[in-house]
Formats: C-alpha cells, structure tokens, sequence
C-alpha cells in the first residue's frame, strides 16, 4: 500500500532517527496523536531499524577473531602465553543439586579472601560497564583477554545453578606476581563475586601452559558449587545462547 | 606504534565487523573487509587525529574499501552466504520464528538495495551516526545522505513486509 504522510516523510524520518530537537520532536509527536496513517509510517521505520540492528549484530557478541587480533596486536609471543588454571576434573562433574541457594558469602573460606583485594575481582556487586561486567556478560570461556591495566582475564567455565549461572574467572597479574580465581554468579541486579581466591603467579605449578587444577585450594570450592546446585559446564552453544539471551533463564 | 592505538583499534573490532558485514553480506568478506581496513589504519596511524573520533575514521576507512572491492569485481554481486543470510548467530538472536523470518527479510532487503542507500542506512540505522557524522564519514552534504536514506527506506520497507511508504 502506498499512501500520502501528511507530514514530510523526511521530517518523520528524522524524528525516527533522533535528528530533532526536543521541541520538534514534541510537535511530531503531537501530530503523531492525531495522525495515525503518520504514526503507522513512523512505527515501520522504528521496526525497520530494530530489525536491521538486530539482524547484523552477531559480530557484537563474539570476541574479534584472532587473525584480526594478531593483525592489530602482532602475534602472541610464547613466553607471553597466560598460564590460566585448568579446570579441575572434578568440578566439571558436579551436577548434584543440593539445598536451594544460600548466602554464599557464608561459606566463603577465610583462606580464600586472603589477599584477595585485586580491584578487579572484589568480592561483591560487580559495577555495571565496568571491565569486569563486560567480560562477565559476553566474554565465551576459554578467550583470554588483556585488560587496560595489563591483566589478564579469561573466564573458565559457565555453570547453571539453581535459578540462573555462575561463571568461573581467572585473573593473571604478571607485573604483581598474582593469580586471582573467582566465581561470579548473575542475579537479577546483575553479577556478584561470591568467591576468590588468589596465589602468587610464581608458585603456582604449570603443566602444557596452564596452572594444574589439583590445589587444595580449588578442591575446597567443591561443598560451594554443591550448594549452588552446579550443573555440567555449559558447551560453547548452549554458553552463547546464555550470553545471547542476557543470563535470563 | 602507539600500544592505546593498537588497544582502541581491537575494542572497535566487533563494531567494525557489524559495519562490515552489514556492507558485505557474508561474515567472511566482512572479516576480509576489518581485516585490510586494519592493515591501513596501523599504516596511516599518523593520519589519526587524537581526540577525534576512531570509529568514525575506520568506518570510513572500511567504505572505501568496500567500495573499491565492488569496482573490482562489478560484475561479480554482493555474496550473500546462505548461512549468514538466514542467521549468522544461530537464531540466538531471535527465539521467534516471525522475528527469524524479519531477520532473513532484514539481511536480503540490505544485500538489494544500491552501495551507496545501503552504507547510508547501515551508518544511520544499525550504527547509530547521526546525519552530520554519516555525512562527514562519507564526505557528503548532509541532503545527499538523507535523499539516499529515504530512497533506501522506500525500497526496504515493502521488503520487510511493511507499508510502502509515502508517495515520493
């Protein structure tokens, strides 16, 4: 159907676009109340433009392929490869659901907190739009990733829980001989750190580049992750598909 | 080379691949695209003026590339892969079978429409510029981008199943 706006279709075009002052956008709007073959034309360039933000926005939800990486950056030098934690073989199977959530702030061990102030992995709310929730919310596991600060990041594994996920980060502090390892859970304010714990980078034994997973320390987070209800380690789909669906279950 | 640089041009990399593949229609031609646009950034490094705006400049940077690329191979038309033509993201994005199909719509009405109404309505509509910038980005007069975003919306419209629009 073609029809005749009674307003410049321009006009509407850049109302739909944002063009318009304050004061143009109200008169648009208030011919819009009384204009519905106008309001059908502004609701279409509205869905039109949704439709095609959404429909090429996958490059947003996946990390820049290592080739244009490595175009940018140069390649990775060996002696610079992040000695990240292995997950622990054990963890991976925990599946049992056990009580429903608790405060996990209580069962958070006293030696885990030991020095465990890094700034990017405190425990508790995690800021919005900070590094921390952006790596949280879209960061695949397994993707290292440098932060401003020279950190490096990466998350291990994404674990259902009872009423929604946790994700398990690890922070490689080269300059402060520091290695932090965290589990943030997604609630609806967003994500919490509810566990870390940290060791010096230097003491921490490494097998194929990566920090073996037999620690104490790592097997203690087990009685944890049962009261949460951890399930298997999510597979890189059905991980996009929670990063894709914004943590919501 | 300045490290930030290096550093600001990776953080860009997914808005850049959007723009691209919005461009380009395959996933594969849109990294080709960021990719060569990359190279020429860091080799024009010193054409960048801090304190402007970086996306703006590769934005730019990959148009003209893309431009150049069809000039190439003219009679070659816009590859569209089938698979990113449906749904590069596995239908992630969109759980509804109606949403899926405005998706496939979305993709196919942008690969037909003419280089320069489709640049135009990827820098408005998908990565947000406001006229003034997608007209220094393209070196327009900020009239010719709007008549080529209004002559691309009169052709996309009736593709997504909408009204036709206003008589012109």
């Amino acid at each position: 159907m073609t029809f005749q706006t009674v307003m410049d279709p321009d006009r509407l075009a850049a109302f739909v676009d944002g063009e318009l002052s304050p004061e143009e956008a109200a008169e648009v709007v208030m011919h819009l109340a009384d204009h519905p073959g106008d309001q059908a034309y502004v609701d279409d360039l509205m869905a039109a433009n949704a439709a095609l933000s959404q429909a090429f926005d996958a490059p947003l939800h996946e990390p820049a392929p290592e080739h244009i990486r490595e175009t940018i950056m140069g390649p990775v030098e060996v002696n610079k490869v992040v000695p990240f934690r292995r997950r622990p073989v054990a963890m991976a199977g925990a599946g049992l659901a056990l009580a429903a959530t608790v405060a996990l702030a209580a069962v958070i061990l006293p030696q885990m907190q030991e020095g465990s102030s890094d700034n990017v992995l405190a425990l508790g709310p995690v800021a919005q739009n900070t590094a921390l929730d952006r790596v949280l919310g879209i960061l695949p596991s397994g993707t290292p990733k440098t932060l401003e600060s020279g950190k490096e990041i990466m998350i291990m594994a994404t674990l259902p829980v009872e009423g929604g996920f946790c994700r398990e980060v690890e922070v490689i502090d080269d300059a402060a001989d520091r290695l932090d390892f965290g589990i943030a859970c997604h609630n609806t304010d967003g994500w919490t750190v509810e566990v870390t714990l940290s060791e010096p980078l230097s003491s921490a034994d490494t097998e194929d580049g990566f920090v073996t997973a037999s620690s104490a320390e790592m097997q203690s987070l087990q009685p944890f992750l049962n009261r949460l209800g951890a399930g298997t380690p999510l597979d890189a789909e059905a991980e996009a598909d929670a990063i894709a669906q914004g943590w919501s279950r | 080379m300045s490290n930030q640089f290096k550093k600001d041009l990776v953080d860009l990399v997914p808005r850049l691949r959007r723009f691209a593949l919005s461009l380009a229609g395959n996933q594969a031609d849109a990294d080709d695209l960021v990719q060569s646009a990359c190279v020429k950034a860091l080799k024009n490094e010193a054409q960048f003026r801090p304190g402007t705006r970086m996306d703006s400049w590769m934005y730019r940077i990959i148009q003209t590339l893309w431009i150049d690329d069809r000039r190439r191979a003219k009679t070659r038309g816009t590859m569209v892969d089938a698979e990113d033509a449906g749904l590069s993201d596995g239908g992630r994005a969109a759980r509804l079978p109606e949403d899926r199909m405005m998706l496939d719509q979305a993709k196919t009405a942008m690969s037909g429409l003419e280089e320069n109404q489709r640049t135009v309505l990827s820098l408005v509509a998908i990565e947000g510029l406001s006229y003034k910038e997608t007209a220094d980005v393209l070196d327009l007069p900020i009239g010719t981008v709007m008549s080529r975003l209004s002559r691309a919306r009169a052709a996309l419209l009736p593709q997504l199943g909408m009204m036709k629009g206003p008589m012109q």
